[in-house]
């Protein structure tokens, strides 16, 4: 493929829908790229060697993007076959692109270091992604190459059960399955898909793109358990009795609270509850649907990582004012650029360094205000490079009847209590092969690193497969399967 | 899906439900309870597994029909329909410990939750009285507790046609009140325990505490997911903010924040009215088209 090509500076846009129309539905924002669209983008990409592309070596599960993007390219007067052979490409290594090109922080990763930067726009690399799998689930290119894959698979007669239907267990869960074992889920919710599912909104992973991976998984052969909690459905202990391994892929799920005065008054949501609501439950099609939620005409959201984003603009879609506050500066904004952009685009405003101290009531059990503390950034940095802050004793506060918490989670409680199962500042401890300290059961994702990424848990899903593929490989061979 | 084995009206506004659940049956204890989700656009509602059979794999709910999803419920599902969703067991077991003479109370439907509870403590050897104080139409499980505790007693109220519901509930909590200070006059607890309306529990607390008394409560503030994992249910205890759905769902009376309990449980209150009345609007679209 060495052909001489001209170089192109600019991105081919992905049409948006405007701002004044998304923020009357849930409607998904980004449209993608068409064939057409995603060729040219795909055109401008260098094709980078594999060894040296830093494009793959920022993408956290090391897809060969430069060898996907060629395929469109190449197979421009078949976009079928051109999606085909892409998509091949990129389920070497990653399951899920559809939600991983939507929900990277692709700025951080794939597309941080890619060498058009230095004379243009970096390549959209996570739109490619997202085009590929789009056009491949609508056309049904994605469950033929399954098909193509299933006859494949060798039984193993083993069993794994996978606990957690996020991105870390359903990714696990795929892996084993086309490795031959007999896979379990066990999921506390009603629906599969972890966060994609009832955290991140509708307008920006619609929930169908989920539920289709969820059946590709189930076309694998793989079962799902949805209303088993484990920890009271079953125990660890009891599944290892059934099971050959079990893979712990439970997130951090318990929301952190802030040790403030009026923390329970009405009125004040977790980022958890408030997205529960909205997006697994639908509150905002009540009373079509049955769950109720209450957004106030003024809605602070305290937080600023990409929780924060989803919950401040779920909220600006019932039609109130919206205030992110958030106690550290722009700098220190840890949600994908994109998602603020897209936040301040729809009217919502910032408000940094401010530090909530109290929640005011109405004197009737109902969020009034919320006093918050003027903070101020040293020159001294903390272990994680951010400018330590300092309170100024200085207090503003913001009215508002909604208050939504979004400064982070921890792993499920009812996990993290499993005897003999060890566990530091809440995360589940592992070893260079995710193996915990009870001999047979892995973990992986947000319940090992805390509060992460998708494509993290799904790295983690991935090599804790492998893992567990080598532990059961010996067991059979031990004779013990 | 669950499917729904018996489903029988046993008093007014009071549904049984036999429902094959193995997942639950095979592993509930008295004081947990399960999530349900019985429609498609429905919401997550706690109830409470009555009875049980692990091998048969059934449990028993039964349900006041009190707001759309109840109401739905006793309208809309037939025995042999499936209900989408039931998650449990959840919450923890009520301490199985010998407590000595307990007085067990509950309001209304919340004598259902007691009945598992009571059943065990008996069985351990406590000396349990059981106390159900409801509306004279609205007695439910009389036979089961006279069978599984030393003493029942039942304290109906009637209804007052003329009077709507909440004025009528007013005269329940003033015969609830009367009645616990009259047993705790005459004899001597060692524990009080109850389920029941918020408001009604901290009536009863208020009576209790004058006995000093020790006294555990059944909470029920507003309930998602049931596991830890949204902060719905959050309640104060101690001056420390616990989740019922794992903490609880029983927390020592004493040292409950009662107040801001009760105000908690009510948020709702317009939109569930909201969702009942359209709801009923469409029964009644539904009752006038089948007359045409
Ligand atoms: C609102 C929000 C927005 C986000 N946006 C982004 C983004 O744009 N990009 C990005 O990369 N990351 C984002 N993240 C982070 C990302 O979603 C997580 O890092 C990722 O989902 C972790 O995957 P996981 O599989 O480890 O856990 P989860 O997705 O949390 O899934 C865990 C699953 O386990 C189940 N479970 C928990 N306990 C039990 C139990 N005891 N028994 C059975 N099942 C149990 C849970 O119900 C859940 O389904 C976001 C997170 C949130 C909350
Ligand atoms: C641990 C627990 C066990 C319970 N066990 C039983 C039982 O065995 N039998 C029984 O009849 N009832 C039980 N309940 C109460 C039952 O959950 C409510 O009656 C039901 O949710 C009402 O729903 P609705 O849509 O019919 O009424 P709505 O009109 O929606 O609500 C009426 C009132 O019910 C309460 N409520 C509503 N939604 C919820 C929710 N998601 N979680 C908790 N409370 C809610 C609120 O106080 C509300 O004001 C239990 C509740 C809890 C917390
Ligand atoms: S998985 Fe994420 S980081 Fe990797 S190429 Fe795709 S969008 Fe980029
Ligand atoms: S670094 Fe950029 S230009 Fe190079 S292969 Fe990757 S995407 Fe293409
Ligand atoms: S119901 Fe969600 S945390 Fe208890």
């Amino acid at each position: 493929m060495a052909v001489k090509r001209k170089i192109i500076k600019e991105r081919v846009p992905t049409p948006e829908r405007p701002a004044e129309e998304r923020i009357k539905s849930f409607v998904e924002v980004n449209l993608g790229y068409t064939f057409e669209l995603a060729v040219k983008e795909a055109e401008r990409c260098l094709q980078c060697p594999y060894n040296y592309a830093p494009c793959i070596k920022g993408c956290p599960v090391h897809i060969d993007i430069p060898g996907f993007i060629s395929k469109l390219v190449e197979y421009r007067d078949d976009p079928d076959k051109a999606v085909k052979e892409a998509l091949s490409v990129i389920w070497t290594c990653n399951s899920l692109p559809a939600t991983t090109g939507r929900v990277c922080p692709q700025e951080d990763q794939c597309e941080m270091n890619c060498v058009m930067g230095k004379v243009g726009d970096k390549i959209n690399i996570g739109k490619l992604e997202r085009f590929v799998a789009d056009y491949a689930r609508e056309k049904g290119i994605d469950e033929e190459l399954l098909f193509e894959m299933i006859p494949r698979i060798e039984k193993k007669g083993q069993k794994v059960a996978i606990i957690g239907a996020g991105p870390a267990g359903l990714t696990a869960a795929g892996e084993l399955a086309k490795l031959g074992y007999d896979v379990t889920i066990y999921e506390a919710l009603h629906e599969a898909g972890g966060v994609l599912m009832y955290g991140i909104p509708e307008f920006r992973l619609p929930k169908s793109i989920v539920e289709s991976e969820i059946d590709k998984l189930k076309k694998l052969g793989v079962k799902i358990l949805t209303d088993h909690i484990v920890g009271r459905t079953v125990t660890i202990e009891e599944l290892l009795e059934e099971y050959d391994a079990v893979f712990i892929g439970s997130g951090a799920g318990t929301p952190r609270l802030i040790n403030a005065p009026g923390i329970n008054l009405n009125g004040i949501y977790t980022a958890n509850e408030f997205l529960t609501r909205v997006n697994l439950m639908k509150a905002y099609l009540f009373p079509e649907y049955d769950t109720p939620v209450k957004v106030g005409k003024r809605v602070v959201v305290i937080g600023a990582g990409n929780t924060a984003m989803d919950a401040a603009r779920s909220a600006r879609r019932f039609g109130s004012e919206v205030i992110i506050a958030y106690r550290r500066g722009p700098e220190d904004v840890s949600a994908r650029v994109e998602e603020v952009e897209h936040a301040k685009e729809e009217g919502i405003k910032f408000e940094f360094f401010v530090n909530p101290v109290e929640f005011i009531g109405d004197g009737k059990g109902n969020l009034k205000a919320v006093k918050f503390e003027k903070m101020k950034a040293l020159d001294e940095r903390d272990s994680r490079g951010k400018r330590k802050i300092v309170g100024t004793g200085e207090y503003v506060t913001i009215e508002a009847e909604t208050a939504i918490i979004a400064i982070g989670k921890h792993p499920n409680r009812l996990i993290v209590n499993t005897p003999g199962l060890k566990v530091e500042r809440g995360r589940i401890v592992v070893d260079e092969n995710l193996m915990t300290s009870i001999p047979g059961v892995f973990a992986g994702g947000d319940a090992i690193r805390g509060e992460a990424t998708v494509i993290l848990a799904m790295g983690d899903g991935r090599m804790a497969a492998k893992a567990i593929h080598e532990y059961l490989t010996k067991k059979r061979e031990n004779g013990n399967a | 899906m669950y499917k729904i084995l018996e489903k029988k009206e046993i008093a007014m506004r009071n549904t049984w439900y036999k429902v094959h659940a193995p997942h639950v049956a095979k592993k509930v204890k008295p004081g947990q309870f399960v999530i349900v989700r019985a429609f498609k656009n429905g919401e997550r509602i706690p109830l409470t597994p009555v009875m049980w059979d692990r091998d048969e794999g059934w449990i028993v709910l039964i349900v006041f029909t009190r707001g759309k999803t109840t109401a739905r419920m006793a309208n809309e599902l037939k025995p042999g329909d499936e209900i989408l969703n039931i998650a449990g067991p959840l919450g923890n077991p009520a301490e199985m410990e010998k407590f000595g003479k307990i007085l067990a109370i509950g309001a209304y439907t919340g004598i259902v939750e007691v009945y598992p509870i009571a059943k065990a403590w008996q069985e351990l050897g406590n000396d349990v009285t059981t106390l159900h104080v409801t509306f004279e139409p609205m007695v439910v499980l009389k036979d089961e507790l006279e069978r599984a505790v030393g003493r029942h007693v039942v304290e109906t109220v009637p209804i007052d046609p003329n009077l709507d519901f909440p004025t009528n509930m007013k005269n329940v909590t003033k015969r609830l009140v009367e009645k616990v200070r009259e047993m705790l006059e005459k004899e001597s607890y060692d524990l009080v325990f109850m389920v029941g309306p918020t408001g009604d529990q901290k009536a009863v607390f208020e009576v209790v505490k004058e006995f000093g008394v020790p006294m555990k409560a059944d909470l029920h503030p507003i309930m998602v997911d049931g596991t830890g994992m949204c902060g719905a249910c959050r309640v104060t205890v101690g001056g420390e903010v616990k989740f019922a759905c794992i903490d609880g769902p029983e927390f020592d009376a004493y040292e409950i924040h009662w107040d801001e309990l009760i105000a908690r449980s009510g948020y709702y209150t317009d939109m569930e009215q909201r969702a009942m009345q359209e709801y009923m609007k469409l029964i009644e679209q539904a009752l006038q088209g089948g007359e045409q």
